[in-house]
Parts: structure tokens; sequence; C-alpha cells
């Protein structure tokens, strides 16, 4: 089952990004969003989320309507100044549950501290958000994901400033959640060992070369395909039954091609 | 006679200017804490001055009608100043929600050329030929005073007050989580337009009737300083807004009767006295910057 459908999609901030899009996130899958830095990933999540209204076409939804979403924002985006222990931060998952006046009770607390258990980090419930390093920060805004009670798990790039190691642990994580809950998730990234092994489903997106491909993973996640994307060289190879990407130099006549949009504005086109 | 004995013995004269001090004081300190972690500040300024517009455009309007504003009961409530600053600072406050700007003008230059925009439109005003005979009657209902507090203006701070106090109690969570992550917020389905109309609509409510009670300058700072000071010295927001409220109230207290006992201007002696408290804060971050 589908649970969210775009068709014949135009998106864009005030002029289109991309050419009219089709895009299906079926329940259970795990959708790769794969793009250079300012491709129009973030608009293509936000179109989706119903954030940013389409300039064309029509986002569908079967169920009749939208998924409940856990989201976890680029963490630089946040304010760590804020007189915030991490339950607080954790509980405000569950303020769409509750609805406006109701508070949040025991039960909510409970199913607070249960999310950041699950996310391994139960001990920091009382700390502050300052206290915390980059990858705890990130783990929270995970659990406070969870403590929505999603049926879709979006993350906008997770994994930037992260070293391979912690990358891998905290994909793990996600892929864990996912089958412990059920989840469908979309991972936002221009990293492509995020993608590589992890997703289902890849959407290929540049605004720059009005490029916009979706399919399995494993069509996708090409050297053929990859190389137009980035307009490099690029080798795909297996490790171990893992996929690894590697990135050459630029494809002949790349180098003195700008990387400027054809269309549209500049801003958050992410 | 000691200087509080006669402070006391004058308590018919302070009993309401002071009640409306450190009921504005109670309010914006409490709301400060959102306007300052907002990183909005500035806000609260340009609020202030254009409900000060508004009360200038009154005058105005009731000049070229032939009426005088300021004559409570005689006029048509449509011209009351007090409805025209509330209007003005609501609708700015309804501008400001929507986040108007472009790439290269942000949220804060709008609300810097509010500020401007109506300073200056009061400024010009003021001196219009047409109301220029009552431009110290007009000044006094603008920024107050802090000395003479008619009743009306406690139940008018008290009713802003109450009406912060029940949005807050109803819509606290919803406040804190569109305040501190409104793109989250929204996509978790919870109006971050919705709320933050609301929020913005309370402190320009509260900050156009406290204007007209304790004057511009004492809620500008109430509406920052005891919240920047709170802020320095907890980690938790729960003792973080209770702290600034107490700092709020105490500097409106301490700050009316140095200003009764030593006759200085109020306004000014309430923000002076309220400034005392940032330096257990500054005294505190200096600790921690020498470590």
């Amino acid at each position: 089952m589908d649970l969210v459908r775009l068709e014949r999609a135009v998106i864009g901030y005030r002029t289109p990004l991309l050419p009219p899009i089709d895009l299906a996130m079926r329940s259970g899958t795990t959708l790769g969003v794969l793009g250079p830095n300012g491709a129009g990933k973030t608009a293509l999540l936000k179109s989706m989320l119903g954030l940013l209204p389409l300039l064309g076409g029509s986002l569908v939804f079967p169920t009749g309507r939208p998924p409940r979403v856990g989201y976890v924002p680029q963490r630089d985006r946040l304010d760590q100044s804020w007189p915030l222990s991490v339950l607080d931060v954790v509980l405000m998952g569950r303020t769409s549950l509750l609805g406006p006046v109701r508070r949040f009770d025991a039960n909510d607390r409970r199913r607070a501290c249960e999310a950041l258990e699950e996310i391994g980090v139960g001990e920091l419930a009382e700390r502050p958000l300052y206290a915390l390093s980059g990858g705890q920060h990130q783990r929270v805004l995970i659990a406070r994901a969870v403590a929505a009670e999603p049926e879709l798990l979006v993350l906008d790039e997770p994994t930037s400033a992260m070293d391979p190691a912690a990358e891998r642990v905290l994909l793990d994580l996600v892929e864990r959640l996912k089958r412990a809950h059920n989840l469908s998730v979309v991972l936002v990234t221009h990293q492509l060992t995020a993608v590589a092994g992890f997703a289902t489903e890849v959407a290929l997106v540049d605004r720059a070369r009005g490029l916009f491909e979706v399919g399995p993973a494993r069509e996708m996640m090409t050297a053929e395909r990859l190389g137009r994307l980035y307009g490099r060289e690029v080798r795909v190879i297996e490790v171990g039954g893992d996929m690894a990407v590697v990135i050459g130099p630029p494809v002949k006549g790349e180098e003195e091609r700008p990387r400027r949009a054809r269309t549209g504005s500049t801003e958050e086109a992410g | 006679m000691s200087a509080f004995a006669d402070f006391w013995a004058g308590r018919e004269l302070w009993r309401e200017p002071l009640l409306a001090g450190v009921l504005a004081a109670a309010l914006l300190s409490y709301l400060g804490v959102f306007v300052v972690l907002r990183r909005m500040v500035f806000v609260s300024a340009a609020l202030s001055e254009i409900s000060g517009v508004g009360v200038a455009a009154a005058f105005y309007v009731g000049a070229v009608a032939g009426i005088d504003p300021h004559t409570h009961g005689a006029i048509p409530i449509l011209l009351e100043p007090v409805w025209f600053s509330l209007v003005f600072a609501c609708a700015a406050a309804a501008l400001f929600s929507f986040r108007p700007g472009h790439r290269k003008l942000a949220p804060e230059t709008i609300v810097g050329l509010g500020y401007i925009v109506a300073s200056a439109l009061v400024l010009a005003i003021l001196n219009s030929p047409r109301i220029a005979q009552e431009a110290h009657a007009v000044g006094d209902i603008l920024f107050g005073n802090a000395v003479i507090v008619p009743r009306a203006q406690i139940y008018a701070l008290a009713g802003a007050g109450a009406a912060a106090i029940l949005a807050h109690a109803l819509f606290f969570k919803e406040l804190l989580f569109v305040s501190y992550d409104p793109e989250t917020a929204v996509v978790q389905g919870v109006s971050v337009v919705r709320y933050e109309l609301l929020l913005n609509l309370i402190i320009a409510i509260v900050i156009s009737v406290a204007t007209r009670a304790v004057g511009a300058l004492p809620v500008f700072a109430f509406t920052v300083v005891p919240a920047a000071a709170a802020l320095m010295l907890t980690e938790n927001i729960r003792a973080t807004m209770p702290l600034s409220i107490a700092f709020g109230v105490v500097a409106a207290a301490v700050g009316y009767y140095v200003s009764w006992v030593a006759q200085l201007p109020t306004g000014a002696t309430m923000v002076v006295v309220a400034s005392v408290f940032l330096l257990p804060g500054l005294a505190r971050l200096a600790k921690r910057s020498t470590v």
C-alpha cells in the first residue's frame, strides 16, 4: 500500500525545480533520496510531506489521510542553548498525538523514556540539551521521532558530519527501528555510502541537470546512473555482500560546466 | 521620618502605579523567556512603537474629525486610543507571525523596518500642528509615566495577564514546540502559524497595555532583562520562568521604592535595578570562560 504519492508533481518554491515527477512511498520500504548539495532533495521531501505547495500535479494520500510522520531534522538547525532536558525534547514528539489543551501525563513520559531506552540513551533523560555530544543529540532527535509513534520515519541528512563508523551505527539503529515498528523510512542524504545497502528504493535528484529518477536500489545505484548524477566517473563494487561506491574524476567536459540551476530559486533547494 | 516611613505614608499615591509596575513586570518577564529564546527581542520594541502609532493616529483622526480622543466617554469607541493601539499592535504581531521576508530581507530586518517607520510616524504625528497642543497628553498615553496609573489600566493589565495565563495553560506544549523546532512541529501536524500568531498576539496585547501603564523603556527592559538574567542561571525551563518572573517583580517593586525615596525617574530606576540581576549570570559566565 502507498502511504504518499506524488502524481505529475511540479515541485519548487516559485518556479519548478524539476520536471513533473511521479513518486510513491510504499509501506515498509526505505526510500533513499540522493543528490548533490543544492539538488532539490529538501524541496522534494517538503513536497512529499505537504509542507511545500505543489506548483502543479497532485499529492495523494491513498489511506485517506496523511501518514503520521516522525521527523529527524538536520541537527545543526536546532538551538542547543534552550534550557530543555532530553525528556522535554522527546516529549515534543507526542504533541500531535495528544492534541491541544491536554497536558503530557505519566503515559507520555513512560513512552518517551521507552523511546530513549530503545535508542540506547535512556540514561540521558534528565540531562540538559547543551550537555549532549553531537551523536547523542542525533539519537535524542530519533527518539523524539519514535515517540511520535510514526508510520513514516523521515531523516534529513542524519549522517552528515559523522565518521563512517558512527554513520554505520546510526543506520543499523534506523534499520532495527524500521523492523521493530514496521516503519517506512525516507532518508535524504548526499552521502552515497548512507544509501548503498540501506535503501530498498532510491530517488536520484539533481535540479541542475533537470534529473529525477526513482526505482529499486539495485537498479538505481549503478555506475552509469550515479555518474550521470554527479558528472563524475563512478565505480560501484561489492565488498563482502555490501555495496561500495567510489567516485572518480569528473567526466570529460564536466569540469567546465558550472553547477547552477537551470530553473528555480536557489533558496532551500538542498 | 525615615525614608521607608515616608514612602509608607504616601501609599495612597503609589499603590496603583506600583501594582501596575509589578503586574506588567511579571507578565513581561514570563513572556520574555519566549522572546529571548526565540531571538526576537527587537520585536517587543517594535510592537511598543507600533502600538504608539495607534495612539497617535487616534488623536490625529480625532483632531481631523473635531473630537478630542482623550476625553473619555465623549468620543466614539472607534476613536479610543486604547483600541487603536491594540489594533495596530495586533496587526503588526500578525504580520511578524507570517514571517514575511526575502532571502535578502530577513525577518529581523522587517521588524527593524517596522520599528523605524513606527518611530518616525509617532514623531511626525505628534509634531503635527493639528495635535501640537495635546502632545504632552499624547506622550503620557503613548509611553506612560509609571507614576500616575488610572485604575482602568490596572484592569486592562489584569485582563491581558489573564488571557496570557489562559493561553499558556492550555497551549504551553504547542507554544514550546513551535518556538523550539518549528520545522518538526509543522511536519508532525502542529500548526506553526496558528501558535506563533497566538504567542505574538499575546505579546502584542501585553506590550500595548503595559506600555501605556509603565512606559516604553521599562516594557522593553522587562521583556529582555529578567529573562536573560534567569537564562544565564538556569538549565531547566521550569526553573527559568519563575526565576524570570521573580527578577521582574522584585526589580519593579524595588525600582519603584528607590525612585520614590531618591526622587529618580521611575521607569529608568526599575530598569537599572533589573540590570543588577544580570550580574550573577555574567559572573558565572566569566568564571566558566576562565576555567
